[in-house]
């Protein structure tokens, strides 16, 4: 889709190391749900702060964010 | 110096009363299985777990699940921690993220300081313990031997102190156990777990006989070429080195003192001057 300016439009996020374009409007929420995440597996941030798991849906992305996803793992 | 042996030996974290004196890491076991085995062994009820950025599917040996079904079935505690922090931004984000994956305020407060060592940056965690105190956490702070900076992370709010035996994961065991015995004759009413280098469970008997309330150790089980078995040792060691604490030490001499109660001339001889 592009606008007369010829922007496409939509947000380039990089969630993780990889680049992906998402709708205008998308949050954090989103992205747990297109990355294929329950809500409570993952803990999230945006450039490098803590997102809430109760805050992510109002937590709308903009051009250029990135979005991390933390995982449980073992450790020492 | 002796301890009065009571009923009772367990120890206490705020309001949170633990019997095992033997906090056990989860990482780098062979297996899922393995770490299943050793947890049980290990009879430890605290086990330190940590958070990752995503970068692919991940727990491919099941072993995050057989740390909830330990959690579950057996009532154990989780200590999530930050390594890999090397700045207090860094440390205070990764906080909050494991209290919300995990569920607990207790964090396991890592800020390093150097690449080599993988020592704690003292000021980093001490400025990253006061901001993370202040968010309500319940502070374990890896930390080193010396006393001025444990004496700051106590002022910051810390419960407690975890001061390294040796860079982790080196198995260098006691490198500086003078300073260890300094920090428990100071600071005596404090909780004191020696946390990483430990290889040997002699190390960990050493460091129980010295006083200290209990031993983390990760690498020193599960690098063994039998992680179970050593978890049991381990367990034994740390066991060992409380009572002989709780009942003190003989006092040393640097002459010898015969212990049989012999006369000094057994056949009544005069013997040659």
């Amino acid at each position: 889709m592009s606008t007369p300016d010829g922007s496409t439009g939509c947000l380039r996020v990089r969630v993780g190391e990889q680049e992906h374009e998402l709708p205008p409007g998308s949050s954090v929420a989103d992205v747990v749900q297109r990355m294929g995440q329950a809500p409570d597996a993952v803990s999230t941030a945006v450039n490098g702060q803590f997102v809430a798991r109760t805050a992510r849906a109002g937590h709308l992305l903009a051009d250029g964010d990135q979005v991390l996803l933390f995982q449980p793992i073992v450790g020492g | 110096m002796s301890n009065t042996n009571t009923h009772d030996d367990g120890w206490s974290v705020g309001d949170v009363r633990l019997g095992s004196r033997f906090l056990l890491g989860t990482a780098k076991y062979p297996s899922g299985e393995a770490l299943a085995q050793a947890i049980a062994a290990s009879g430890a009820e605290v086990l330190t777990v940590g958070l990752k950025r995503q970068l692919a599917v991940g727990d491919k040996d099941g072993s995050v699940d057989v740390i909830r079904a330990a959690v579950q079935e057996r009532g154990l505690r989780l200590l999530p921690n930050t390594a890999g922090c090397t700045t207090v931004h860094e440390a205070v984000q990764l906080s909050h993220m494991a209290r919300e994956l995990y569920g607990t305020s207790w964090i396991k407060l890592e800020v390093i300081g150097d690449p080599y060592t993988l020592q704690p940056d003292p000021t980093g965690t001490v400025e990253a313990a006061a901001q993370l105190v202040r968010d309500g956490f319940t502070v374990f702070p890896y930390c080193t031997e010396d006393l001025v900076t444990c004496r700051r992370l106590l002022d910051a709010g810390c419960p407690l102190l975890m001061p390294w035996g040796a860079p982790i994961g080196s198995g260098q065991g006691l490198v500086n156990p003078f300073a260890l015995r300094v920090l428990r004759e100071q600071l005596p009413d404090v909780v004191l777990i020696v946390d990483a280098g430990i290889r040997a469970p002699s190390d960990a008997a050493r460091v129980m006989e010295m006083g200290f309330d209990a031993v983390l150790l990760n690498s020193a089980v599960s690098q063994s070429p039998d992680p179970v078995r050593m978890a049991t040792a381990f367990a034994q060691a740390i066991e060992a080195g409380r009572g002989a604490w709780q009942a003190g030490l003989m006092q040393q001499h640097l002459r010898a003192v015969g212990s049989t109660p012999a006369t000094d001339d057994p056949l009544l001889q005069a013997r040659a001057s």
